[in-house]
């Protein structure tokens, strides 16, 4: 499969009365996008903001970061299944707007956390404190049920950022990134003395708040299966999950997945990464016994001799990540793991919920439990409650200056088990 | 200027080898030997101002006594921080380092860091107790040991927040410290891969824990003269329950003698254990210590003999590090008693 | 199937469709009563840490046994104490766990409500209820 990525730089978000991309500036007209927004009758506003890097400002709760896209040449549309019908993505091509993205929040459950810093010590913890942010809070109708509001939340910023993604459709790209993938037999042929990876990507798939959808598909329903790496570039895997943010993959991460990203590099050079396994980390011990034999067989299948896992979440998904792990190194295959720790506020107590000797080969994220001093900026935005329930108590505690301490757990994308971020531990 | 005291031992005080490792411990002013480089690596901000010297030999089989007179002359120069070593991969320097430098931390509150190769065995005793930068297996690891030493020294000297070992260079010592790596996590499980794949040598970032999968001993050649313990965590106990062991989560393990005892019966003996039916436990408690059958194999000559007590414990979730520690009390006395063999039972 | 659990939204749910033993009391009592069903013999059916919220913010916890009894299990164990260890390594949080506000703990139980359902839902001979 290949696919151009094209790029185009923006440097700037502004809320505007006419929605286009001029000079790396994109305007947004909110009216018309509050419209469209407005159509789903369990909505009942919507509000937006802009954030840049380096303000003193910051944003809570955070549910999901998406980066707007289009596909303008090729078959299927962006964010499959959700979005656009479910033709297979991942060919053709796909313009991207970088720089910025649709930071959703929402306030779907009394204890939501995810804070977005844009300046101080937590922006340093966050990727998205880099980059412009279109914020968007919606608030919904009375008496909806948590799971219909979670639904309103995400489909919304999907709709944002593929209504903002439109806009792209037929500028020149800064820059355009060819990704190919071989075929799995053609990659032996053109790589025979390169050793085949795999990618086994483990999704967040337990119920309410902890789902992950691909083509649309609620991924606890399915057994693992195989994508080419590029899928995941047209957004053929969404977040539906709104808990852990320090450890939760956004559909930002999805769509800039750093592992399918560096493999990638490496194709055709020291390896030949042959494709993604998907699974999934559900509650039932028989589904992670199965879903573990599978992503082991699929590895077998392609003849791997070596496999990165990431995980996502905290606490059972240990046992998803070891099971996992477990199986592949019994199957001959060589397995990296990637995950984050919560060894306590200071640092001693046993970072995993489960552990294996097999597991000789461990990337961390870091440890969740570590506290952190937020300092105390001009502007909250989102919902600004949130702020005291974070601040209740002694892992969260709202100082007399208007600072928190809190654990780093609080932090969107913090701990990225993805490995997007550079934070480790020793 | 911070004041340092360093601890070395004979041979790198320039007293002499193995000949002379019986040299008591004393004061030097200043900085000696290995001490010169550490002086250079703090560039002005500190200073060695007196080295205690002391023999290996001497410090391990005279403990009490030399470790005491260390502390002292370290404690008369009233140091801002000790530095001992490093002790590379002498074995004995290597724990004189570890034990002064745990006793600097713990009695005399002081900010300590010492040296040596993780293979001596001093590392693995005191990792986890004081900071110990790794070193090469041999003093031409000075050079590179000299500056991670001082850095940390003087780090810990000011106060300030120490980093990970990763940064700083120590030991791991089961603390997790977070800190930015130069790479993102997506690359250095690649570049780890491409190592494992290559069967090149690669440092996981997390070292699972350790599993103790213990070995069994090989068999006991003479049953006829051995002595035998009975060990339980079936929770068998004195009628009555004296030490109060709990019947879940236990808290301690008991040890009762059954010296004479033939047989437990109900009237002597019932079990704790809150995990499993009692009623046949109680009515006989040898169905959980096999008292009586010792004792019958014992009359026939079959074993040695029954060590005087049991030790007994609840294992009914109870948790793994208080059952570890249990175990390794109840094993240093059979061992300090001679004892050849022991039978576990369970529920 | 046995179903230990301390929400009241899981009672209602479940309780005639299963084996239900409910708990009073909070998160670890809950692990506490399932890993001496354990030592009894009963196996695990779902994992003990469900979900992503931390054992110090969410009171509720609901766990699926098998009904029937056999010989110790010990990856059961294993787990169940694995999991114990990791709600005790969590320190408590003011405004979170039985201390959190009515609405809040409303939240909390609509949750492991929805997590324990939709792992046994399947599993459970009954109409889907919505």
């Amino acid at each position: 499969m290949r696919l151009e990525l094209g790029e185009i730089q923006i440097s700037d978000v502004k809320l505007s009365d006419c929605s286009k991309v001029e000079n790396g500036v994109l305007y947004v007209n909110t009216e018309e996008l509050r419209a469209l927004l407005l159509e789903d009758e369990d909505i009942a506003s919507v509000e937006f903001d802009v954030v840049h890097p380096g303000e003193s400002v910051r944003v809570m709760p955070v549910k999901d970061v998406i980066e707007p896209r289009v596909k303008v040449e090729g078959p299927g549309g962006v964010f499959p299944g959700m979005i656009s019908k479910v033709t297979t993505v991942g060919s053709g091509r796909t313009h991207v707007l970088r720089g910025c993205a649709v930071v959703t929040t929402g306030k779907i459950v009394g204890f939501q956390e995810g804070i977005i810093d844009m300046t101080g010590p937590g922006a340093e913890y966050t990727p998205f404190s880099k980059l412009n942010n279109l914020v968007q809070i919606v608030e919904p109708k009375e008496g909806l049920k948590q799971h219909q509001h979670e639904h309103a939340v995400r489909m919304a910023g999907l709709k944002t950022a593929t209504y903002l993604g439109e806009l792209a459709r037929s500028l020149t790209p800064d820059e355009v990134k060819v990704y190919e993938t071989s075929g799995v037999a053609q990659g032996k042929d053109l790589y025979p003395d390169l050793p085949r990876v795999g990618y086994v990507l483990m999704l967040q798939s337990q119920g309410l708040l902890h789902d992950t959808y691909v083509y649309g598909v609620d991924m606890k329903q399915s057994l693992p299966t195989i994508l080419n790496p590029t899928e995941l570039m047209d957004g053929a895997i969404l977040s539906g999950n709104c808990v852990s943010a320090c450890d939760k993959n956004t559909s930002y991460h999805h769509l800039n997945n750093p592992v399918v990203a560096d493999l990638l590099e490496q194709h055709g050079k020291t390896i030949n990464f042959v494709g993604v396994i998907i699974t999934n980390e559900n509650v039932y011990l028989a589904d992670k016994e199965r879903s573990s034999d599978w992503s082991t067989k699929l590895a077998t299948f392609l003849n791997l001799d070596g496999a990165l896992v990431s995980q996502e979440g905290f606490g059972n998904p240990d046992t998803d990540l070891i099971m996992n792990c477990k199986k592949l190194e019994a199957a001959g295959i060589k397995t990296v793991i990637i995950t984050d720790e919560y060894a306590g506020q200071d640092g001693a107590s046993q970072s995993l919920a489960d552990a294996d000797a097999a597991a000789d080969a461990v990337v961390t994220g870091g440890n969740a439990n570590m506290v952190i001093h937020l300092p105390k900026l001009d502007k909250v935005i989102g919902h600004p409650e949130a702020a005291n329930v974070i601040a209740g108590g002694h892992e969260g505690s709202l100082n007399a200056d208007g600072s928190i301490d809190a654990e780093l757990q609080v932090i969107t994308g913090a701990t990225n088990e993805m490995g997007f971020n550079r934070l480790s531990a020793r | 200027m911070i004041r340092v005291v360093h601890y070395i031992n004979q041979f790198f005080a320039g007293v002499g080898g193995e000949d002379k490792a019986d040299f008591a411990p004393e004061t030097r002013e200043g900085a000696v030997g290995p001490g010169l480089a550490l002086n250079a690596a703090f560039k002005g901000e500190a200073e060695i101002v007196a080295t205690v010297v002391c023999g290996d030999s001497y410090f391990n089989e005279n403990l009490d006594v030399a470790k005491k007179a260390v502390l002292d002359m370290i404690s008369a120069q009233k140091p801002d921080v000790v530095v001992c070593g490093p002790a590379f991969n002498a074995g004995r320097y290597g724990v004189a380092c570890g034990t002064v430098a745990a006793a600097v931390k713990e009695e005399l509150n002081l900010p300590v860091v010492t040296g040596m190769y993780t293979e001596n065995p001093g590392a693995d005793m005191f990792k986890n107790k004081v900071y110990i930068i790794s070193t090469k297996d041999n003093a031409a690891g000075m050079r590179q040991a000299a500056p991670k030493l001082a850095a940390l020294a003087l780090k810990l000297a000011k106060g300030e927040k120490v980093g990970s070992s990763a940064e700083e260079g120590y030991m791991p010592n089961g603390i997790r410290v977070n800190f930015f790596e130069a790479e993102r996590g997506s690359t250095r499980a690649v570049k780890m891969l491409l190592a494992k794949l290559a069967g090149k040598p690669y440092t996981t970032e997390f070292p699972m824990p350790s599993f103790d999968r213990v070995a069994p001993n090989p068999a006991v050649v003479d049953m006829a003269h051995a002595t035998v313990a009975l060990v339980t965590s079936g929770g068998i106990v004195p009628k009555g329950n004296p030490d109060h062991i709990e019947s879940s989560s236990a808290s301690k393990f008991g040890r009762y003698s059954i010296e004479g005892v033939e047989d437990l019966t109900d009237a002597t003996h019932e079990t704790a254990h809150g995990g499993y039916d009692p009623v046949y436990a109680n009515a006989d408690s040898d169905r959980v210590l096999p008292v009586d059958v010792l004792r019958k194999m014992e009359k026939e000559g079959k074993i040695g003999g029954i060590y005087p007590y049991f030790f007994t414990t609840v294992g009914n979730g109870t948790a793994v590090a208080s059952a570890k520690k249990y175990g390794a009390a109840i094993g240093q006395e059979l061992r300090d008693a001679g004892v050849q063999a022991a039978i576990l039972t369970s529920t | 199937m046995l179903l230990v659990t301390n929400n009241g939204k899981v009672r209602i749910r479940f309780g005639d469709l299963c084996v239900l033993r409910f708990i009073e009391g909070g998160h670890e009592d809950v692990l506490k009563a399932v890993r001496d069903l354990i030592h009894t013999g009963h196996k695990l059916l779902t994992h003990p840490l469900a979900g992503s919220v931390k054992p110090n913010e969410t009171p509720y916890r609901s766990v699926a046994l098998t009904e029937e009894t056999g010989p110790l299990d010990l990856e059961s164990l294993q787990l169940i104490e694995d999991a114990l260890a990791v709600v005790r390594s969590f320190r408590p949080r003011a405004g979170r766990g039985l201390e959190a506000t009515p609405s809040m703990k409303e939240d909390f139980a609509e949750i492991d409500l929805r997590l324990i359902g939709g792992a046994i839902g399947p599993h459970l001979d009954y109409k889907k209820g919505e």
